[in-house]
């Protein structure tokens, strides 16, 4: 496939853009449209664009792990989410909130970011190492 | 396995893991001398569904105790030796603690729930175990065997006990026995019983499932000793003793219990002489042990009690030694068919004698544990007046458990040696000093049986409650030894004499087995596998425009039953809000999409005019109320279209637009397309119950301290809903990244 210049040039600084937009929608989406979810899908769509124009390789080098792990780790994260609660001596997922209005609840919706931007950019990274290799 | 080589493996023994049940041994040894009994424990764990972890241990719990942990201990410093040369033994022995923690759990549990639980983690360790030896094929099929078996019972067992608790009012096992003669009228007891003794009949081997106890066998030995004959197996008798008191005056109990009991005695006695491998031969020996329990539970005498206890304990006390025995033979010699095993005395002095002396118990012969048992039994059934039938059976039954500890004791250890001398050689102390101990243990309780006599009227006692002070040393009669035990000593000498007779005669009728249960149960997994297979091809046959002709249809049937059985007012009209705009261009979109995608031939443009459908549903979502569920197709639709155009070129770019179904497909769409619209119209007039929807946007900011109630429902209010999507998801990852790493190598190589 011919690859255009100008999207190899445009496509970190998009990716770090979409990131950082992720990441907004990640924080802003207790109070207004966002959240975990949304948030993961837009840092996939980031990490397909890298994916797509400079290689899977480059996209996963600027991940913070490889997709699998990136997955677990947000389920890990959400579990002790949960588990916070039950430390208070109440039920499982029982969100605990501090007086700075920081509380569990960002911790887990987090989670579902990580789980959802790792599992999914690892299904495109490893469909596309799948294409890369047929002639 | 690996015989012959005589250099242990490195690493640990694990002799030190025996410490474990001994240390439970003398901890219940050291309650027993200073608490009375029951002792009770509750600790609370799903009170909303009345579920707690109840505990209860009375004389029936403390036996089994006292067998799982005293037995146990033996065989933990026996594996230690057996398993010398095997690499994975730590495996083993974290499996078998485990398995020893859920026979724990299951003969102290009073809860029905956590009796349940740990039933079926029972049969779970035993898969594991039976299936231990994992690269045969046979160790698989007979582990899978006795899971599906056991399992199947264990889901009987759970609707019977869920019926028996609901008609009892209460789900301990004490409470249904208090509530025992109340329940004998309820029209639910006709299902409730059949259900519960499924379970206990799976699970101890009963017959028509008596097949799956030899069949396990290929399991290493000290977990055939263990699980097989001294401890798991019993626990269908176990939870039959444990209900007895409930329903023993039944006529449905007497039967069943007495019949199955008698059948599965009979027949796999005469089955044991139909097998060659020691192993095997014991374990239908076995099975027709635990026939004759269940048969002793199923008198209605006070004296069959103390039978059934005094012969769980003594047949625990000889077969586990007996079984080891044979893994002894096995480990020196290589084989355990009886044919090729002779003279073995001279090489295996010390396993000779825990043979001769287990064998002596196993035959009921004074001096041992198993000759007081014998007794109790005879007292019970001559109390019991039964048939005339089930006495002959006994009869026969004992005569051939006779003539198996014959071959077991005497027929391999005696006669000429079949090898030369120095080949063959006594085992280590780890293997020939558990089955003396046990054995010996036995005849000690034969002549001081004031040292098990306290546990056992314990233990008989909650079988039979009506049950008196009995001495059980004192039950010796002259009369009894002569008419029982020396005529079943007869005729077992002559079943034993004739042993290789009986078995040609039997094995010339090998056409039966193409019509047992056993051969039954192959046709039925085959049957299964079979229509798997075929409901898959027919199902999930990969074709796209397939599975999307189902889903419509599937669609418009459940369209028009609701369309059918509702009663809704439709009224259509146009509302000009402020958004209709919105509306108009989400529509335009929407069509415009669609219609591409009909005439497009350009497989990249196909794929861009389904984009442009889903963002106009998307601008839709976003003015009726729900921009989370736009914002999350708008970042969906960009993401699938980005990752398709990138891997769809490889497939060419036109699309074939000669598809077969054409048009049949065109007007399955219109009309799932027509039928969505009338339906979505038909629900507008029916009433909604918004009740859910209004709770939470009441709830979300004084509780959850947020604007956004969907992200609150997502992540708090139902945020256990939200874990298990996440896990799902990334999981899926998991189970996916080797299929598509497969394609890799596939295309590469």
């Amino acid at each position: 496939m011919p690859r255009s210049a100008l999207l190899t040039q445009a496509a970190r600084p998009l990716y770090w853009l979409m990131l950082a937009a992720a990441v907004w929608i990640l924080l802003r989406g207790h109070n207004a449209p966002g959240g975990g979810f949304i948030g993961g899908l837009v840092a996939v769509a980031g990490s397909s664009l890298l994916a797509i124009t400079l290689g899977p390789a480059v996209a996963r080098r600027l991940q913070p792990l490889a997709p699998l792990p990136l997955a677990m780790s947000g389920v890990g994260l959400a579990l002790l989410a949960g588990l916070a609660g039950v430390a208070t001596g109440m039920p499982f997922l029982t969100h605990v909130w501090t007086d700075m209005g920081l509380s569990t609840v960002m911790l887990f919706d987090v989670g579902v970011f990580l789980a959802v931007w790792g599992a999914l950019t690892g299904y495109v990274f490893a469909l596309l190492d799948n294409g890369r290799q047929t002639p | 396995m690996s015989h012959g080589s005589h250099t242990e493996t490195h690493g640990p023994t694990y002799l030190w893991l025996a410490a474990v049940p001994l240390t439970l041994f003398l901890l219940l040894a050291w309650g027993l001398a200073r608490y009375d009994l029951p002792w009770r424990g509750e600790v609370s764990w799903i009170p909303s569904l009345g579920v707690s972890l109840a505990f209860r241990i009375d004389g029936l719990s403390a036996q089994m105790l006292a067998l799982i942990t005293g037995i146990g201990t033996w065989i933990f410093v026996y594996a230690s030796g057996y398993l010398a040369h095997e690499p994975r033994r730590g495996q083993l022995f974290a499996i078998l603690i485990l398995f020893m923690l859920a026979m724990i759990g299951a003969v102290t549990a009073d809860n029905l729930v956590v009796l349940f639980l740990f039933w079926e983690l029972t049969s779970i360790t035993s898969f594991l175990l039976v299936g231990f030896n994992h690269e045969q094929a046979s160790a698989r099929a007979a582990a899978r065997q006795a899971l599906l078996i056991t399992m199947g019972g264990g889901l009987a067992l759970l609707g019977g006990l869920v019926l028996l608790g609901q008609m009892a009012g209460s789900w301990t096992l004490s409470g249904i026995v208090a509530a025992g003669p109340a329940l004998v009228d309820d029209p639910r007891l006709p299902y409730a019983l059949p259900l519960v003794l499924l379970g206990a009949f799976t699970k101890s081997a009963q017959f028509p499932f008596h097949f799956w106890l030899p069949n396990a066998m290929s399991a290493p030995t000290p977990v055939s000793a263990y699980l097989h004959s001294a401890t798991m197996v019993k626990l269908g008798i176990y939870l039959m003793a444990r209900l007895d008191p409930a329903f023993n005056d039944l006529l449905f109990w007497e039967v069943m219990l007495i019949g199955t009991g008698t059948v599965t005695a009979v027949w796999a006695a005469v089955l044991a002489l139909r097998e060659r491998d020691l192993k095997r031969i014991l374990a239908r020996s076995t099975v027709s042990a635990l026939g004759t329990l269940t048969l002793l539970i199923g008198l209605p005498s006070p004296g069959a009690g103390l039978a059934v206890v005094a012969f769980l304990f003594a047949h625990a006390l000889y077969k586990a030694p007996l079984f080891m025995v044979a893994g002894n033979i096995d480990h020196a010699t290589g084989t355990r068919n009886i044919d090729h095993l002779m003279g073995l005395r001279r090489a295996m002095p010390l396993t000779a004698a825990a043979a001769v002396l287990a064998g002596l118990s196993m035959a009921g012969l004074p001096l041992s544990f198993g000759f007081v048992a014998k007794d109790a039994i005879s007292i019970a059934k001559s109390e019991a007046e039964v048939l005339l039938l089930v006495s002959y059976a006994t009869v026969f039954v004992n005569a051939i458990a006779v003539a198996v500890a014959g071959v077991a004791a005497i027929r391999v250890f005696w006669g000429p040696p079949e090898s030369p001398r120095g080949q063959v050689h006594e085992v280590s102390w780890r293997m020939f000093v558990p089955p003396l101990a046990i054995v010996l243990l036995g005849i000690e309780f034969d002549f001081f049986p004031a040292l098990a006599d306290p546990l056992l009227l314990a233990a008989a006692r909650t079988i039979s409650p009506e049950l008196g002070a009995v001495d059980l040393s004192a039950a010796y009669d002259l009369n009894v030894l002569l008419s029982a035990t020396g005529m079943t000593a007869v005729v077992g000498l002559l079943f034993f004499l004739t042993w290789d007779r009986l078995h040609h005669a039997l094995h010339r009728l090998h056409w039966l087995d193409r019509f047992g249960p056993a051969a039954l149960y192959e046709s039925l997994l085959n049957a299964l596998t079979r229509i798997a297979a075929w409901q898959t091809r027919l199902l999930q046959h990969g074709r796209l425009s397939g599975y999307m002709r189902l889903t419509f249809l599937a669609l418009l049937a459940m369209g028009a039953y609701i369309w059918l059985h509702t009663d809704s007012r439709v009224v259509l009209q146009w509302n000009w809000s402020t958004h209709a705009w919105a509306w108009i261009v989400a529509c335009l979109l929407i069509v415009t999409g669609a219609g591409a995608a009909l005439l497009l031939r350009d497989r990249l443009g196909v794929l861009m005019a389904s984009g442009l459908v889903g963002y106009g549903s998307a601008v839709l979502f976003l003015f009726a109320g729900a921009p989370d569920l736009a914002f999350t197709q708008f970042a969906v639709e960009t993401v699938l279209v980005v990752v398709a155009a990138s891997v769809l070129p490889r497939y060419g770019r036109a699309v074939s637009r000669r598809e077969p179904w054409r048009w049949v497909n065109g007007v399955l769409a219109v009309a799932a397309g027509a039928g969505t619209f009338l339906l979505l119209a038909h629900l507008q007039g029916l009433p909604v119950n918004t009740e859910l929807a209004d709770g939470f946007g009441r709830m979300s900011l004084p509780e959850a301290h947020g604007h956004n109630v969907v992200n609150v429902i997502i992540v708090d209010f139902r945020a256990l809903d939200t874990l298990g999507e996440i896990v799902v998801v990334a999981f899926s990852l998991l189970a996916a990244l080797p299929l598509l790493g497969g394609i890799r190598k596939g295309r590469t190589s």
